[in-house]
Parts: C-alpha cells; structure tokens; sequence
C-alpha cells in the first residue's frame, strides 16, 4: 500500500518521534508505515486521518493491481 | 524534557502509588514471598529422596523462581503509563504485528516438532520425563519465538 505519510507529516513540521508520541505509538511503527512496509489496522489509520484532518485515502492508496 | 516525561521512570511506579524505589522494594518482597511459599509446596509435594539433596534442590527452585515472581509482582503492580518508553497504544503499534507473526511461526513449529516427535516415538521406545520434555518444548518455543521475531524485525523494520 503507497501512503503520503511523509508529506503530511513534513507539512504539519512534525518529527517522527513526534507523530509516535501524538498516536501513542513507537516511532518504529512510524518508520514501517512511512517506508510502506506496515499497513496500519482500522483503528490507527482512523487516528492519523483524524491527527491530519483528511480522509484515510488521502493518506493510503492501494498498490495497483 | 517536558512534565510527562519527568513523571516516567525507567522502572515505572505502583497503581497504588509511591516512588519507582517503593515499587522495586514492594515487588521484591512479594516476589521473596511467593517464591518462598511455591518452594514449601515443592518441599512438602515434591519427589521425595536424600534429605540433604532435597535441601539442595530446594534452594535451587527457590532462587530459580525468585526472579520470575519478582518479575510478576512487579508487572501485577505496574501503572504502565509511568513507565519510560512505553508506548500508549502497543497494540496498534508494528511490533504488534511483529510478535503475532512470530506466534504464529511457532504455534506452526510446536505442531510440527511435536507431531513427528509423537510419530517418530511411536517407533522407538524411548522412556523421559514428562516434566523435562513439558520443559524443553517450552525453551524451544521462546528460543524459536526470539528468533522469529528478530528477523521478522530486520525484514520489516
């Protein structure tokens, strides 16, 4: 799954550590998710489409098929 | 370091209260305790044999489980949310991920190691403690588990 996570993130000047903290979670799962090697669960990608204030397909498209 | 930050310690501090050193202090104490009471049971229903073994194996039980109840107590008596680096959301974080990947991995080993043992000891008679074979499945299983886990880590991470 391709995600725009990064420019979100760089656009609100958030560090990774810093996006951890907001979500509760280890910044390792910020790293996963930026290099697109964690796709997140429902409840994590409802909090980060909230955190950013957008849709969750705004932040993760699907891979085409 | 912001106020948040202060209130963490490396330890974490008790639901109940108290400094990160009371919380050591208390489940060391309980951890002493249980440890002492699971060694009375071991000495009043465990295998019987030359009393001054007995005694030496005793002592070797009580030190043994000593860590693990410290280690209970204290995880029963934790507030997790004054321990340092501990995530709020664990179960949504990637490690998450990782350790149910690595479960799986072994729950799939423990069928296998123990379906053709079971095949293969159908063959052959072999005679062994149940405890020791209870045991070595289980050391199999965390060493199995710790390795699952860190390369699962170094693909994924």
């Amino acid at each position: 799954m391709k995600n725009s996570l990064p420019d979100h993130r760089k656009e609100r000047g958030l560090s990774q550590q810093a996006l951890a903290d907001a979500l509760g979670v280890s910044r390792q799962t910020i790293i996963s998710l930026e290099k697109g090697r964690y796709d997140p669960s429902l409840p994590l990608a409802f909090k980060l489409s909230a955190l950013f204030g957008c849709q969750i397909e705004d932040l993760f498209q699907p891979d085409a098929e | 370091m912001n106020t948040e930050q202060e209130t963490k310690a490396r330890w974490g501090r008790s639901r109940f209260g108290g400094s990160q050193a009371m919380l050591i202090i208390v489940s060391l104490l309980a951890g002493a305790v249980l440890s002492a009471a699971l060694t009375l049971v071991w000495w009043n229903f465990g295998p019987s044999g030359d009393p001054q073994r007995r005694l030496l194996a005793a002592l070797a039980f009580g030190l043994i489980m000593l860590p693990a109840m410290f280690g209970l107590c204290w995880v029963l008596l934790l507030d997790r949310s004054t321990l340092r680096g501990a995530t709020k959301n664990p179960e949504i974080s990637v490690e998450s991920q990782w350790y149910g990947k690595a479960a799986v991995g072994v729950f799939q080993d423990i069928l296998l190691v123990c379906g053709l043992g079971a095949a293969v000891l159908s063959f052959i008679e072999v005679q062994a403690s149940i405890g020791l074979v209870l045991a070595g499945v289980v050391a199999l299983s965390m060493a199995d588990f710790g390795v699952r886990y860190l390369l699962i880590k170094r693909a994924e991470g």
